[in-house]
């Protein structure tokens, strides 16, 4: 049987593109024999190889289970449209890239779910394995499928289809829910439902079958409440608490074509403690924990000498609020130049970017330098809590262009919570005065060009944030904004703008913040061809809105409508332990534009502390 | 010891033949990064270990020894390095040997394949005869100066041995190679399996492989 899905794999191999993506057979990819193992899980990401096995999750979660000798987890992607034809046209079911077998077969599906512009290829997905789309439909018969990642901590428009969801993080949850499924096969008492009731008296796992949702006419939830006596009224979010000793991949399979990126990667510290008001992850991943300089250079060495890979990065939400980031950047480096590989930094913020730190990063490559000040006036930055000065944007890009940069890339956000055309006029006059900088410089060399690139994202309310509460600006209006930035930097060359594209934004808020009613005309706008819309070349705007429209589902509703404080969101029952109190604070302290100082100067109550009973910093 | 010139051999087979010429570079390199051998890297803003392919093998097509160059610059014996190489390698490549270069990449003139096909000897063995008996093959190929030209690549073909062997009905021939005409092994099976799909004649390609590399003067390229 397997020897037969390959051949037909093979045989239309190479009429795609990068064939190699779909055939396995990476280094440092784990085979086991299928008769040896009790528990078969298929990790699916469902975005392109490409960027998912960029992703630093998946390659935890997939050693981690892989470090059991009985349980075997295997990569899935979903296919570039053109592996899909011929997936479709020939027979191919959806299968794992470790043993080429059918995931249909296998005991566990799992999706991470990193950005709402993949819950189309979730469905997809799930119809090429072969697979009943709706939850209700899937018997004892077929897999479990359960999801992670941060999108779900609003998993409520995906409740159709999924089994159960997996609040927090996964290290340790992943573990106790496979333990007690192969148990409860061992056993034979193993039946889908039952299987399901017990996970859902696991910490951090929210079953959806097991709760019923209760509108008030205003469309807005009047209630989530279990429909079963061994769920629990709110699912709580898992953390791992000892952050330095938690499991990490000494090995990553490493891919034969190029990926997004490529690359070792440590993850220094999880959490953040910066509380931007706009970001998901920064209060969602609370609290903040790092590991030793010792742990991260270990593991470090034990990727690069395993992979064989010249890239190292140092992943985090924000690399540079490491404790000690010049020590263990100056020890890192010591072993990187020896061994020729690069180091990359992401997430660095401006207010930490010192003339030492720039030392260190160019000693190995001197790229672009990407900041992001997210808003153009400080009035605008102290609403979002950014926490940074204009001085110390200018400052940074003196350094900068000072120590030989020539470019810059500024991020920035459009359509947050009270901004006016003074704050998109900010963003081009600040850009205008990096400029200066830099054509003042009495050193600047010669033949080099400034490049100052500016890109717009749109304002996306989010759950567990202060401005969940917030609607999103109309699509028009995101337009005419944009054109008032772009008139306002005419004739500048070396300033480049781009832009998100935001009929984009749209569908991403009305899936963050979406009720189990959204699931409908995600299941439509899938129906219709919907896939891939994270991709600007294959996302279709118009089917999308054709399937909210068939459906029934108001956009305005959903994206740009505010939400009281007294509404009960449809995400009320799952505690990321950030509690409600705090972000009502945060968000009345934005619109008076006050900021809120970093967890490390002065602990602001979001009651993560309490949660989990010790204080963030000082005495542990 | 400033650097040597190794020019290794090595094998492409399996689900490795998927490995696109400009991943083989990445994947190699990173394979002697991992061994650990004191390989050269180039010099200059980037350092790079530094690779050559004397001759690109085409996507999906099998390779039995397959020249890369590289140099070291520690006095390491040939055998060591070719053993250390080929234990850090990921699955369908393989190291063959590893040896001061004898000629100069310059110098290959021409290179051997095999086609397997599922089919019948009789079938495809008179095939090829008809095939080969025509005026000229016409194919369309991609030049660096002229973009796409019409050329016939009759005169260049040189079809060898027509059997049976494992896997299928093999089909031995010679193509020009290096850099004064390259011709793809696909050029020769494509225009084949037009030509016998007119004549209504079941042959399914299996499997391209290149077997051998030669210099303009017959000997094999080492």
């Amino acid at each position: 049987m397997p020897m037969e899905l390959r051949e037909k794999i093979e045989k239309h191999l190479l009429e795609v593109k990068n064939p190699s993506r779909y055939i396995g057979g990476e280094l440092n990819s784990v085979v086991k024999d299928r008769n040896k193992v009790d528990v078969r899980f298929a990790f699916c990401f469902p975005d392109a190889y490409d960027v998912g096995m960029s992703h630093i999750g998946m390659k935890i979660l997939y050693s981690l289970k892989n470090s059991r000798e009985n349980w075997w987890c295997e990569r899935v992607f979903a296919p570039w449209p053109d592996f899909e034809r011929v997936m479709r046209e020939n027979d191919i079911p959806l299968y794992g890239l470790e043993s080429l077998d059918p995931v249909k077969e296998f005991d566990f599906i799992g999706f991470t779910v990193q950005y709402e512009l993949c819950y189309t290829n979730i469905l997809n997905m799930l119809d090429l394995a072969g697979l009943p789309l709706l939850a209700a439909e899937r018997g004892d018969d077929c897999p479990v499928v359960v999801a992670g990642g941060p999108c779900v901590c609003n998993p409520e428009p995906l409740c159709d289809f999924i089994d159960l969801f997996i609040i927090g993080e996964g290290e340790e949850a992943n573990i106790e829910l496979l333990e007690l499924y192969e148990q409860m096969k061992k056993s034979g008492e193993y039946s889908k439902k039952e299987f399901l009731r017990r996970a859902s008296k696991i910490g951090g796992m929210y079953v959806p079958s097991l709760y019923d949702v209760e509108y008030k006419e205003d469309g807005t939830v009047r209630s989530v409440t279990p429909n079963d006596e061994s769920a629990p009224q709110k699912v709580t979010k898992r953390i791992i608490k000892d952050f330095d000793k938690v499991f990490y991949p000494e090995k990553f399979v490493v891919p034969f074509s190029e990926i997004v990126h490529d690359r070792a990667v440590v993850e220094v510290l999880r959490g953040c403690i910066r509380g931007c008001r706009f970001c998901q992850a920064g209060f969602i991943y609370r609290p903040f924990r790092e590991k030793n300089t010792d742990t991260i250079i270990n593991e470090a060495k034990n990727l690069c000498e395993t992979s064989g890979y010249e890239e190292l990065s140092l992943a985090s939400l924000s690399t540079s609020d490491y404790s000690d980031i010049e020590k263990m950047l100056s020890e890192m480096t010591e072993y990187t130049e020896d061994e020729h590989i690069n180091l990359a930094l992401p997430s660095m913020r401006i207010d930490r970017f010192s003339k030492e730190l720039m030392e260190q990063l160019s000693k190995v490559r001197k790229s672009g330098l990407t900041f992001a000040p997210e808003a153009g006036t400080q009035r605008l930055r102290n609403v979002i809590n950014k926490n940074i000065t204009e001085e110390e944007i200018l400052s940074a890009c003196t350094t900068a262009f000072g120590g030989g940069y020539c470019g810059v890339k500024l991020y920035f956000m459009m359509g947050l919570p009270t901004e006016t055309d003074e704050d998109i006029l900010g963003i081009a006059e600040l850009a205008k005065r990096i400029a200066d900088i830099y054509f003042n410089m009495p050193d600047r060399r010669r033949g080099q060009k400034l490049s100052i690139s500016i890109s717009c994202a749109t304002f996306v309310p989010k759950p567990f944030t202060p401005f969940q509460f917030e609607p999103q600006i109309s699509v028009e209006e995101i337009n005419r904004r944009q054109r008032l930035l772009l008139d306002a930097l005419k004739g500048k060359r070396y300033i480049n703008v781009s832009y998100h594209n935001y009929r984009i934004s749209v569908l991403e808020a009305v899936l963050a913040k979406g009720d189990r009613r959204v699931g409908r005309a995600i299941m439509r706008a899938w129906e219709k061809g919907c896939k891939m819309d994270g991709w600007d070349e294959l996302y279709d705007y118009d089917k999308w809105m054709e399937a909210f429209a068939e459906t029934g589902t108001d956009t305005d509703f959903y994206a740009h409508r505010a939400m009281a404080f007294e509404e009960i969101a449809p995400w009320e029952h799952l505690d990321y332990l950030v509690s409600k109190d705090f972000l009502i604070r945060e968000h009345k302290k934005a619109m008076d534009a006050v900021t809120t100082k970093s967890c490390r100067e002065q602990c602001a109550g979001c009651g993560l502390n309490k949660a989990v009973g010790r204080e963030c910093f000082g005495k542990n | 010891m400033e650097k040597t010139d190794v020019r290794i051999f090595f094998e492409k087979k399996g689900r490795a033949v998927y490995i696109s010429h400009l991943d083989l570079l990445r994947t190699m390199q990173r394979a002697l990064k991992r061994s650990g051998l004191p390989v050269w890297y180039t010099e200059g803003f980037n350092p790079r270990i530094y690779l050559n392919f004397p001759l690109a093998l085409s996507l999906g097509a099998q390779g039995e020894r397959e020249p890369m160059d590289l140099c070291i610059t520690e006095d390491i014996s040939m055998e060591e390095l070719a053993a250390r190489l080929d234990a850090v390698m990921p699955e369908g490549l393989r190291i063959i040997s590893a040896a001061a270069p004898v000629f100069h990449n310059k110098d290959i003139g021409f290179a051997e394949y095999t086609a397997v096909y599922r089919g019948s000897l009789e079938d495809i063995s008179g095939a090829i005869n008809d095939f080969m008996a025509q005026d000229a093959v016409e194919v369309r190929k991609h030049s660096k100066k002229k973009g796409m030209i019409t050329v016939d690549i009759k005169p260049h073909i040189t079809v060898k041995n027509v059997y049976e062997g494992s896997g299928g009905i093999c089909v031995d021939f010679r193509l020009p190679a290096g850099n004064e005409l390259n011709l793809n092994a696909a050029l020769f099976t494509d225009a084949f399996a037009e030509f016998s799909g007119k004549k209504e004649i079941f042959c399914e390609l299996l499997c391209t492989k290149r077997t051998n590399i030669f210099c303009r003067t017959g000997e094999v390229f080492a």
